[in-house]
């Protein structure tokens, strides 16, 4: 985009010279030859080419289970116990760092990740409202960039190929933390009680009425006996599907933890299967628009778990009125 | 058939049939954020972000069968 580069040599695309993209093509293509005899699908078709040993990839195993790395006392330390801890160092040093140095015209990294709270800060604003917004981001934002580092550290080079040796062979040292069913879990159930508590706090028991919403059903009876039966048949029966939709609403609110975890760790573990899958099939090159996937997909599911307990958020502390029939 | 086949099999039938309906739904989300951009396009901001959310919520179904058949795989 700059009008005063010097003519010397000549524009090919993307902003690089002639000789420049094609040897950046010729590398690209000789990856991608490489690549294809040395997996199994070249292997198969070429039998006659040996590929030295270093070049060939193993077959994946992939392990739904985290392995457990060394114990702690009784509690067992997986891999993804470190690499949540790495997360949470790895945060703790940018934000620390961050607003230790923050200038009034902030730089470009301070930009970036201000820019990042700032979106997310409006996303709160939004959803909840002026007053109950600010009050609800901390959370918000704490559970987005857990999410997310934890999904974009599961792509550093080093995550699934440094091994460790534990008594029960060779594990992976490091392994993305989503990975494992019980981060989402964890997350998932600090999400209910963050719910649920704002949901009494703000309308006592009230809040506990939209689930066991007998009253009706009870007046009916009361009314059987009281003696004005024509009302009392219309208010049992009424009375009967306020309380089984009331059932019904709180088995879909308990549901919310289970389908909180499934999503995340689906994705991630997906995505990790997927790109295991293809590194397998066809080394080196075709698994980057994969990645790129990827590092979508890990965006996307942060702001998917924030947004979502964001709106059941608001949802639990806005006051519901009362029917009248 | 022995158990290592139908285990297979499983794992195959799930996926697939469990893609069929997000499929469709993210179809016909994708089909409305197209209509209301049309419409209107400087609106596009919030389109974009209400259709990712609503994307990811649709998905969500389909990797619930997903994670069925990575358990019949790689577990069962």
């Amino acid at each position: 985009m700059a009008e005063q580069k010097p003519e010397s040599k000549r524009k090919g695309c993307l902003g690089c010279s002639f000789p420049v993209l094609i040897t950046l093509t010729v590398l690209a293509l000789a990856l991608f030859i490489v690549g294809f005899l040395a997996g199994p699908l070249g292997q198969s078709f070429f039998k006659g080419i040996n590929m030295p040993e270093w070049l060939k990839v193993p077959t994946p195993s992939v392990e739904l289970p985290a392995e457990v790395l060394f114990h702690l006392g009784p509690l067992p330390v997986t891999n993804t116990i470190l690499t949540s801890w790495i997360t949470i160092v790895v945060l703790a040093i940018i934000l620390i760092f961050l607003s230790s140095r923050s200038k009034l015209v902030p730089g470009r990294f301070q930009g970036l990740i201000e820019s990042a709270l700032e979106w997310v800060y409006n996303l709160c604003k939004d959803v909840a409202g002026e007053k109950a917004g600010p009050r609800l981001f901390p959370v918000i934002v704490t559970i987005f960039l857990f999410v997310l580092f934890n999904a974009w550290m599961g792509l550093v080079p080093g995550f699934g190929s440094i091994l460790a040796h534990t008594e029960e062979g060779s594990v992976p040292l490091l392994r993305g933390a989503n990975t494992d069913i019980n981060t989402p879990l964890a997350i998932a159930l600090i999400s209910f009680v963050f719910v649920t508590y704002l949901g009494l706090a703000s309308g006592g028991f009230g809040f506990l009425k939209q689930f066991f919403n007998f009253g009706r059903f009870f007046r009916g009876w009361g009314k059987l006996f009281t003696g004005k039966v024509k009302g009392a048949f219309g208010d049992i029966g009424y009375g009967f599907i306020d309380s089984f939709v009331g059932i019904l609403e709180l088995v879909s609110y308990i549901f919310r933890i289970f389908s909180f975890t499934f999503r995340l760790f689906g994705n991630m573990t997906g995505g990790e299967i997927l790109v295991l899958m293809f590194l397998f099939l066809f080394p080196f090159v075709i698994v980057l628009p994969i990645y790129g996937l990827e590092l979508l997909v890990g965006a996307v599911q942060a702001l998917i778990f924030s947004g979502l307990t964001l709106v059941f958020a608001t949802i639990a502390s806005t006051p519901h009125e009362e029917e009248h029939h | 058939m022995d158990a290592e086949t139908m285990k297979l099999l499983a794992a195959g039938i799930s996926m697939g049939l469990g893609a069929i309906g997000p499929g469709i739904g993210i179809g016909i989300l994708g089909m409305g954020a197209m209509n209301a951009l049309g419409r209107n396009p400087e609106a596009r901001g919030p389109i974009m972000t209400n259709m990712i959310l609503a994307i990811a919520m649709a998905e969500a179904v389909a990797i619930y069968a997903l994670v069925i058949a990575v358990v019949l795989i790689f577990v069962a």
